[in-house]
């Protein structure tokens, strides 16, 4: 099975036609379903029997945000203007990782379009892989952030469960954080989406500034200095280290040059 | 060669200059990719592509280099458009010069993949009804896989 004439013209993926101003309501809602490992390899492998698992659970995902106000009695039938659904296949835990963002310029909030997203791509991974694996779990479906309306922002509390296992690579060692007064800053760049949405190019900061010298301390410091915080929480957020793209946490040295950006779409 | 230029660009030019003089190329492969007046959404009057200077060209280089350590290339040229442009514009040019055919037809299939999914470029399609950032697709980081595979 293929979809890739649905993701050619936009159906995964929906459209963004709306003007970016703050007054936007969005929200990220997350979950996992839990599986035997053997169930996530053939997965990631694409041999799972019903065919293409992740863009199945895509559109299962997109297409439910969008009848949400049809499931959920007192919900309000609302003009999405993006919606996107991620995922993460996380070995170390052996589970999907779900991920749902839902943005729109109404005037009702999109955090239950958001968690219908995330249930029901959650569901749809079942259906596609049960066939070999019975026992799998959906859990921890929840809401991770939400902006814009009367009630402002709200963000999920970190906590040490709601760390993704992978993405906390093993950190060099830091010990030496003695006289950093006089070292260089570090330049953060912002690029494409992501700087629209920020309304800022570049930031500056002294190392000693950071929590920790690592990639999380610097986007933790990030986000304190920026309007729109939630913008560095997207899950396709990549990040490149003196003009080259890394993954998880690492290392940040004096007169380091990190980039933030949107997945790229050159070509 | 590895440019990132506002003008645009003439291939039958590009072409002239990888093959002239070059008695060793047996075969060479162009691919020019074009502005689509549909894409995300069916009415698109324009597009805007910002890049990352600096970190362009490196990534750009590492995908050749890459290119080269899997086949016999005798020389490759990418150039990658920025700024605005509008349908049936020329964005980018990859021309790959080989010995035999096959490797020339992969090559630029493979430079084109790796650029795709791991150049810091972005696109904005602008519309009637407004502008968008494009989504990253799902099939472009498909179609890396076949390169994994062999």
């Amino acid at each position: 099975m293929t979809l890739t004439h649905l993701n050619e013209r936009g159906e995964a993926s929906m459209v963004d036609v709306s003007d970016k101003q703050s007054s936007h309501r969005e929200a990220v809602a997350s979950g996992r379903i839990v599986m035997q490992p053997e169930t996530l390899k053939l997965l990631a492998d694409g041999s799972m029997p019903k065919g293409d698992v992740l863009t199945t659970a895509r559109i299962a995902g997109i297409q439910a945000a969008k009848r949400t106000h049809e499931l959920i009695p007192l919900c309000h039938a609302l003009m999405l203007s993006k919606v996107t659904v991620d995922f993460e296949l996380d070995t170390a835990a052996h589970c999907v990782r779900v991920s749902a963002f839902c943005r729109l310029g109404g005037r009702t909030g999109v955090e239950m379009e958001a968690l219908t997203a995330v249930s029901v791509a959650c569901l749809t991974l079942y259906d596609m892989c049960k066939a070999v694996d019975r026992g799998m779990e959906i859990m921890d479906v929840r809401l991770e952030h939400k902006s814009g309306g009367q009630s402002g922002v709200w963000e999920r509390k970190a906590s040490p469960e709601t760390v993704s296992s992978d993405t906390v690579a093993p950190v060099a060692d830091t010990t030496d954080l003695s006289d950093k007064s006089n070292e260089s800053p570090i330049e953060i760049r912002f690029f494409a989406e992501l700087r629209e949405r920020l309304g800022i190019e570049k930031l500056s900061v002294l190392p000693g500034h950071l929590s920790s010298p690592t990639l999380r301390g610097l986007k933790e410091w990030v986000k304190s200095q920026v309007d729109a915080p939630q913008a560095l929480d997207q899950p396709r957020l990549l990040c490149a280290v003196n003009h080259d793209m890394v993954q998880g946490d690492i290392t940040i040295n004096p007169g380091d040059e990190v980039a933030f950006f949107p997945p790229v779409t050159g070509g | 060669m590895i440019r990132i230029q506002h003008e645009p660009f003439d291939i039958g030019a590009l072409y002239k200059g990888l093959s002239e003089g070059s008695h060793n190329t047996g075969a060479v492969v162009s691919f020019v990719g074009r502005v689509r007046d549909f894409n995300e959404s069916p009415e698109v009057t324009a597009l805007s592509l910002e890049h990352y200077p600096g970190m362009t060209e490196r990534a750009l280089e590492n995908v050749v280099e890459r290119a080269q350590g899997r086949w016999e290339i005798n020389d490759a040229i990418i150039v990658h458009r920025i700024g605005y442009m509008t349908p049936g514009d020329d964005i980018v040019a990859v021309l790959v010069s080989t010995a035999h055919r096959h490797a020339a037809f992969e090559a630029c299939a493979f430079i084109m993949d790796f650029l795709k999914t791991s150049a810091p470029f972005w696109k904005k399609e602008h519309t009637q009804s407004g502008a968008y950032w494009v989504s990253e697709r799902e099939s472009d980081l498909a179609s890396l896989k076949r390169w994994e595979q062999q």
